[in-house]
């Protein structure tokens, strides 16, 4: 039995949650939430110099190639800090796609960029009737000669206003699961990006139009029609990842809540003598480490392939989201009328965790997902 | 990260697997709630236990136990629970008493009892808490007053699991008055079979009878029934409760049982023509249960693992502790619920016990027994986050 991160990945955690300090952890949200991201890359390439973009890239494409608990240290550190960005859906969605499912032309596009922290990617999925079912795909990308013609709207899509490279969820048949996966280069026109305001102001998100947008047909990630397939696969690794993401932060919640109840005296004494806070903590350690509990054997379930992985990382981010939620809410509470201002950070983590709570599949669907893979 | 065990784990996980199938009584079925409370039974069934060498895994060769490691513990715990193993009678004496005398007790006391718990033929209690010392532990008032080289007991112990079985006690009383509570206590191996010591049936919530008062008059023991030395009974109490390392451990498989058993329930009845598990609102409710209980078992092997590098159990054991009695006492609540009025049926049509209400009612003690989830709360927050300790006298 041994259940626990080996020393060299709590050693790179270390490195990764120093550098974040340095740069002021929430600051860097804080600091988006002003410029939009533009401040941003240089925190970007400062995680991508000391190796995180290129944990799970294959070595000939300049990666490390470790595998999902490898990203964990990593994962749980931009969980803390609330990190901006789009390190989470380049890393964990798309390079998984891409070293699974991608030609070798596109890896050696793509890849060695990503490993070194040069581009990013975003996910365009969701559009108008905010459904997650393959029905929900109306934007067509239909074959003309020799190229891919896509014409439609996608909205919720992050950070599109710093990603280099947007995949898109299209439409490419009549079948109800022709969907197809399509790279598209943020640098062609034909393209509108309109962005949307969210109670979560450190993340963007925006709707973005593509108009008569022209791509040749070596865009297309895994086969034709056969998108929504591998998109399952890469929300697997996806889910893990977003769960130790939001361990990540809710750890960052039971240490403020912890801090905040040493030092602040009511009645003559520090208010974490009292047990209604006291417990009230220790209720969001014990769901904070049960999340964590869940998070890790999500990805070690990944990381080996196991035939309960499917049920171990839906479990993980369904209770993961749940522990955010309630600690973040409770930290507010404890954190009294400071706690109500946005001038401590309490809000920043409610507000990130609302924003993750549907993020690429909804919560609902996300029961009836284990429900299912549980045999019920 | 390795869930996997080792060859020689699985070999022994194999033998104990051949020797239950062997072994078991073959009347016993768990649901039979005539033999759950039959001491005879029990006894007999830990003396099975000794002869084929599972007694007390965990004791030293030497005093009949097999040196067992604590993944060898943890793999006996996971198996009995699947067998559906009777619970055992002397897991006082097995777990606490005996690995506490081997540290600490005198060479005659060894003699005298570690042989006899091991057989089954002297079944241990503790008697700690009383009417007035409950989460309280050291604001015990019995009595334990110097006659020459006996003692004379006197005073109430209360919720004595077993108490009414037992032939020994470990007992807990007060030998001197100091300012600080928990200095003066002294522990003593007290004869529950003399004219002094009178016990009296509690019945519990669930109709059952496990636990007792005990009353105390003029009772005696002797110099050489201590433990330790005299006052120095709150040390010795805590190197007792130190060696309890797997009783979670049964818990927590015990949860993992409990939750498949559920999920049997709600696949197997129907509402209006179809199964439990369709309906959406349960499905929810167990798809939650199931994350939480998933959760704790997994806590348990992270504790685990921290416990088998450092050589030592930390603190943890309180979380898990936390966990799995509220989460147990939360699969029971929904197990009642979701079976409609059918529920709350104190008898299955059997005429047997109905499993599912009996341990709803039970499950009550458990967020109580062995120390108060209150309590356990108040451990987490002092001793692993560090936050101000609760004003004490
Ligand atoms: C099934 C079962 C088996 C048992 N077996 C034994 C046994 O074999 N031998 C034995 O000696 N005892 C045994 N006990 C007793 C058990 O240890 C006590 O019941 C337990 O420690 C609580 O004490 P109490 O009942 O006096 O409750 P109290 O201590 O009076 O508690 C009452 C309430 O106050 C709360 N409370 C008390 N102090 C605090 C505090 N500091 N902070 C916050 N809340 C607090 C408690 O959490 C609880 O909610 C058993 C109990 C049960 C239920």
């Amino acid at each position: 039995m041994d259940f626990a991160l080996n020393q060299e990945q709590e050693l790179f955690r270390g490195y990764v949650r120093k550098y974040l300090e340095s740069k002021g952890l929430t600051k860097i949200a804080r600091d988006y939430m002003v410029d939009q991201g533009e401040s941003f890359p240089a925190i970007h390439t400062g995680l991508a110099e000391l190796g995180c973009s290129s944990i799970n890239i294959s070595e000939c494409y300049g990666g490390m190639e470790l595998g999902a608990l490898d990203l964990v240290p990593v994962l749980e550190e931009i969980g803390r800090a609330l990190l901006p960005g789009l390190f989470l859906e380049t890393n964990t969605l798309v390079v998984p796609l891409l070293e699974q499912f991608g030609t070798e032309e596109q890896k050696a596009s793509y890849l060695p960029d990503i490993a070194e922290g040069k581009s990013t990617f975003t996910f365009a999925w969701l559009e108008h009737d905010y459904n997650y079912q393959p029905s929900g795909i109306k934007l067509k990308a239909h074959q003309e000669k020799n190229s891919i013609i896509i014409d439609g709207v996608k909205t919720l899509v992050p950070e599109a206003q710093i990603a280099d490279y947007f995949v898109v969820v299209a439409r490419t048949g009549k079948e109800e699961k022709d969907i197809s996966l399509v790279i598209v280069d943020r640098s062609q026109s034909n393209m509108t990006i309109r962005p949307q305001k969210t109670i979560d102001e450190a993340r963007c998100l925006s709707e973005v139009t593509f108009n008569h947008l022209e791509v040749p047909p070596t865009q297309i990630l895994g086969p034709i029609n056969g998108g929504w397939t591998i998109l399952q696969e890469g929300l697997l690794s996806f889910n893990a990842a977003l769960s130790t993401i939001m361990v990540g932060s809710t750890d960052k919640i039971v240490e403020m809540a912890v801090e905040y109840a040493n030092i602040r005296e009511q009645f003559g004494q520090p208010i974490g003598r009292f047990q209604a806070v006291k417990h009230k903590i220790v209720d969001m350690k014990v769901d904070l480490e049960t999340a964590r509990s869940l998070a890790y054997y999500a990805n070690w379930a990944l990381e080996n392939k196991t035939d309960d992985r499917v049920q171990a990382i839906t479990i993980a981010r369904i209770f993961a989201t749940d522990a955010f939620i309630r600690a973040a809410s409770n930290n507010i509470q404890i954190h009294g009328g400071i706690g109500f201002t946005e001038e401590v950070d309490c809000h920043l983590y409610l507000k990130r965790a609302r924003f993750y709570e549907n993020y690429l599949g909804s919560t609902q669907q996300y029961y009836e997902q284990a429900a299912t893979a549980l045999g019920w | 990260m390795d869930f996997s065990f080792t060859k020689h784990e699985e070999e022994f996980r194999q033998e104990l697997r051949t020797w239950l199938e062997e072994h078991l009584p073959k009347d016993w079925v768990m649901s039979n709630q005539k033999y759950v409370k039959d001491p005879v039974f029990l006894r007999n069934w830990q003396k099975e236990l000794y002869e084929g060498g599972w007694g007390a895994i965990a004791w030293p060769e030497k005093y009949g136990g097999r040196n067992a490691t604590l993944m060898e513990e943890i793999i006996y715990e996971q198996e009995m629970v699947r067998a559906k193993a009777p619970s055992p009678i002397n897991y006082v004496g097995i777990h606490m008493v005996g690995p506490t005398l081997m540290d600490i007790g005198t060479e005659e006391q060894k003699e005298q009892y570690l042989q006899k718990m091991l057989t089954g033929e002297e079944v241990w209690c503790q008697g700690y808490s009383e009417p007035n010392a409950g989460s309280d532990l050291a604001a015990i008032q019995t009595s334990a007053v110097k006659d020459g080289d006996r003692w004379i007991i006197n005073g109430q112990k209360v919720w004595t699991s077993y108490g009414h079985v037992a032939d020994r006690c470990f007992l807990l009383a007060r030998t001197n008055h100091f300012e600080k509570k928990h200095k003066g206590i002294t522990v003593f191996l007290l004869d529950m079979k003399q004219a002094g010591v009178e016990t009296q049936p509690i019945i519990q919530m669930n109709g059952e009878h496990d636990f007792n008062e005990v009353f105390l008059k003029d009772a005696i023991a002797y110099d050489a029934d201590i433990v330790g030395e005299v006052d120095e009974g709150w040390r010795v109490t805590m190197a007792l409760l130190a060696h309890e390392r797997t009783g979670i451990g049964a818990q927590v498989f015990t949860l993992e049982q409990q939750f498949q058993d559920l999920v049997t329930l709600a696949k197997e009845r129907e509402d209006h023509g179809q199964p439990l598990i369709k309906n959406p609102f349960i499905r929810k409710n167990m798809i939650d249960l199931y994350a939480r209980s998933r959760g704790s078992l997994l806590n348990y092997y992270r504790n685990l693992t921290k416990t088998l590098k450092n050589g030592y159990p930390g603190p943890e054991g309180s979380m898990d502790k936390l966990i799995v009695s509220e989460i147990t006492k939360d699969l029971f609540a929904q197990s009642i619920s979701m079976q409609g009025h059918q529920g709350i049926l104190s008898e299955d049509v059997d005429g047997e016990h109905s499993y599912w209400s009996n341990n709803y009612l039970y499950s009550f003690g458990q967020t109580i027994g062995g120390g108060t989830s209150e309590i356990q709360r108040n451990t987490i927050g002092e001793r692993i986050l560090g936050l101000p300790k609760d004003l004490r006298r």
